[in-house]
């Protein structure tokens, strides 16, 4: 690992280990070292700037949820030359104990999935795209996703000054512009991704294990092909016409490790369909969304996807005020 | 695969296969050629000799949850050479099933709840000739009494009744009712099946330690009753409240299979059983010095994952808490 600390064994470990040291060893203020200055952070509900945003932050989400932990599951990574992009997937949770984003505390626990692409080098993380299972966290609290966008927007001071929701138009260029790799497993991915999203749905029977785990936002899971087809039907059914991109993809066969891949991709178009969020609104939507799968013998065993339902909710409650 | 239909690839092939074959494409009857003649199917709520009796159970199994789905999840498997003849090879399997039912007519379980179930089973299959000759079976009961909303100990108790009562009901496995049968291997000398066996035993020999050293810190954890959880601490208190429950039971390891497959993490799959007096507080409540055996299976995924050293990042056991409890309230007269 050329240009980090030689505490690190590989990019998995050095992004393990100062996760730990961040959130559950306390050391916030390591983030003026582990954190880029002016780092770019692309959270579905919206672009937060610079590591004292991201000191902040953390220590807010701390005072609210105190015992909060963060399980690595799993870390797909990718390099080029001395720079690197991690897919770190994350099973985190915590007791809902102060004042926050969540409102007053409700004593309750919660659990859910969360995924983060940072770029990193020289033992610096300077970009980063990162979906919270907003939707999950606010269930498990006692909200519903739509109810709970709206509140928010309330919280921030109304349709007028709330925070955007996270929108292409307002990305800026970090220092990390790679695509990730060209590993097949990757491909496969990217490849299932842009079928169903071209609405040939016919590719979870072909690709997907009968036994197949499906891991998806809400903190849902389901078996076989059924769950996900559904999932990813009623998601494609909610913005029909908009714009599948893919942003990052890559694929990993490490030795001792299935086959496995992790996608970042977006849909960005209206609300036109029925599906997750109610009657069709016309609504402007960016869908920030990462996918990771790992495969068997008898095809993709297990899938992990992502979104974030109340910035979308938000979008569109957005929406409907305007019009 | 010598002495099986060409239509099986492998292993796994065979045994996903025929799962499905039987169970879910109907094919019932062909229990009389896939089971051998003789065969013992061992789990532990009963212990069941010959085929006949198996198809039997097939069909009552199906005529209470006509719409079971048997999803093969993994199968961890091993050459059995000393078990080979000469028209076939031989092999142990050991299959892991994620199950889906909807409880729509009455049987075993008594009266319908329409309830929809999800539970797992691990099965160990001794196969040779493209048949099963030999099994070992733990389904995970308390997953399913649960879901059907019942009382864990409550349901256990109406079962002896619907059983007949405490002399006729149907008799857990203990070893003084089960019955030897042919395969009488141990497994293989894979690293990985040697690996795990050997935190097992560290487990049950309370050198807890060993957890944060040998499972992932984000270990995937799935346990009985349908429990999934994960990391260290969920591990410490599923085995600790085990073992807690019977201190004094002697701990075997019956079974052990390691493989590394190309496609695949390595893998374990180890078949134990705990015999001794319920003598202690733990899973099972208050002690009772009833005598108890339990049957288990685990399954373990392992990986080199952060520090590069390979722990386990997933692991899966099954016993039976139906009945253990059937034991304990057989011996204690809790039944009434």
């Amino acid at each position: 690992m050329k240009g980090f600390s030689n505490q690190f064994n590989d990019l998995p470990d050095y992004i393990l280990k100062i996760t730990k040291e961040i959130w559950e060893d306390r050391g916030l203020a390591t983030l003026h070292h582990y954190y880029g200055k002016d780092i770019p952070m692309r959270f579905p509900s919206g672009l937060v700037t610079g590591n004292a945003s991201v000191i902040d932050g953390t220590l807010a989400t701390l005072a609210e949820f105190p015992d909060r932990y963060l399980l690595g599951e799993d870390v797909i990574w990718s390099q080029e030359g001395d720079r690197y992009l991690s897919s770190h997937r994350i099973v985190t949770g915590g007791t809902h104990t102060g004042h926050g984003a969540f409102g007053p505390p409700t004593g309750k626990a919660f659990q859910v999935r969360t995924i983060a692409d940072c770029a990193a080098k020289d033992d610096v993380i300077d970009d980063e795209w990162l979906i919270r299972d907003v939707g999950g966290v606010a269930r498990q609290l006692g909200w519903d996703p739509k109810d709970y966008a709206a509140w928010q927007i309330e919280q921030e001071g109304g349709p007028d000054k709330c925070t955007r929701p996270f929108h292409p138009s307002h990305d800026v260029t970090g220092p990390y512009t790679g695509r990730g790799n060209d590993n097949e497993w990757g491909g496969k991915l990217a490849d299932i991704l842009q079928r169903i999203m071209a609405k040939d749905f016919t590719v979870i029977r072909s690709e997907y294990d009968r036994a197949v785990c499906t891991e998806h936002w809400g903190a849902r899971n389901g078996w076989s092909w059924d769950f996900s087809e559904t999932d990813w039907m009623r998601l494609r059914s909610s913005f029909p016409t908009a714009t599948f991109e893919i942003h990052h993809q890559i694929g990993r066969s490490d030795p001792g490790t299935p086959n496995r891949a992790a996608v970042r991709w977006s849909l960005t178009g209206k609300h036109s369909g029925p599906g997750f969020f109610g009657a069709p609104t016309g609504a402007e939507v960016h869908v920030m969304g990462i996918t990771h799968a790992e495969w068997g013998e008898w095809g993709l065993r297990r899938e992990f996807t992502l979104i974030d339902e109340v910035a979308i909710w938000k979008q569109i409650l957005l929406h409907m005020g305007e019009s | 695969m010598r002495g099986f239909d060409s239509k099986w690839r492998d292993v796994p092939g065979f045994i996903i296969g025929i799962t499905k074959e039987i169970w879910e494409d109907r094919e019932i009857g062909s229990l009389r050629k896939r089971y051998a003649d003789g065969l013992i199917v061992r789990s532990p709520a009963s212990v069941v000799v010959d085929n006949s009796n198996v198809i039997a159970a097939t069909m009552a199994t199906l005529a209470e949850f006509p719409d079971r789905e048997l999803l093969g999840e993994d199968v961890i498997w091993c050459d059995d050479p000393d078990g080979a003849t000469k028209t076939s090879d031989a092999y142990l399997s050991s299959h892991r099933l994620f199950c889906t039912a909807t409880h729509t007519h009455p049987g075993m379980y008594g009266a319908p709840t329409g309830r929809r179930l999800a539970y797992r089973i691990l099965a160990d299959c001794a196969i040779r000739d493209d048949a099963v000759y030999d099994e070992w079976l733990v389904r995970d009961q308390s997953a399913i009494v649960h879901q059907m909303g019942a009382d864990l100990v409550d349901w256990t108790r109406d079962l002896i009744a619907r059983e007949g009562g405490p002399q006729r009901c149907v008799q857990p496995m203990t070893p003084a009712n089960d019955v030897a049968g042919p395969y009488t291997r141990r497994g293989n000398d894979n690293e990985w099946g040697q690996r795990y066996a050997d935190t097992l035993r560290a487990i049950m020999a309370a050198d807890m330690q060993v957890i944060a050293h040998r499972y992932d810190r984000a270990c995937a954890l799935h346990y009985p009753a349908g429990h999934d959880a994960m990391g260290w601490a969920e591990a410490d208190h599923f085995w600790m409240s085990l073992r807690a429950a019977f201190p004094d039971a002697d701990f075997t390891i019956d079974h052990v299979i390691g493989r590394d497959d190309p496609l695949m993490a390595p893998r374990a799959a180890v078949r134990w059983s705990l015999h001794g007096k319920h003598s202690g507080w733990g899973r099972f409540g208050t002690p009772t010095g009833a005598e108890v055996y339990i049957m288990g299976i685990s399954h373990a995924d392992f990986g080199p994952f952060g520090t590069g050293d390979p722990t386990i990042r997933r692991e899966h056991t099954l016993i039976d808490e139906t009945a253990i409890w059937k034991q304990i309230l057989l011996q204690t007269g809790l039944h009434e």
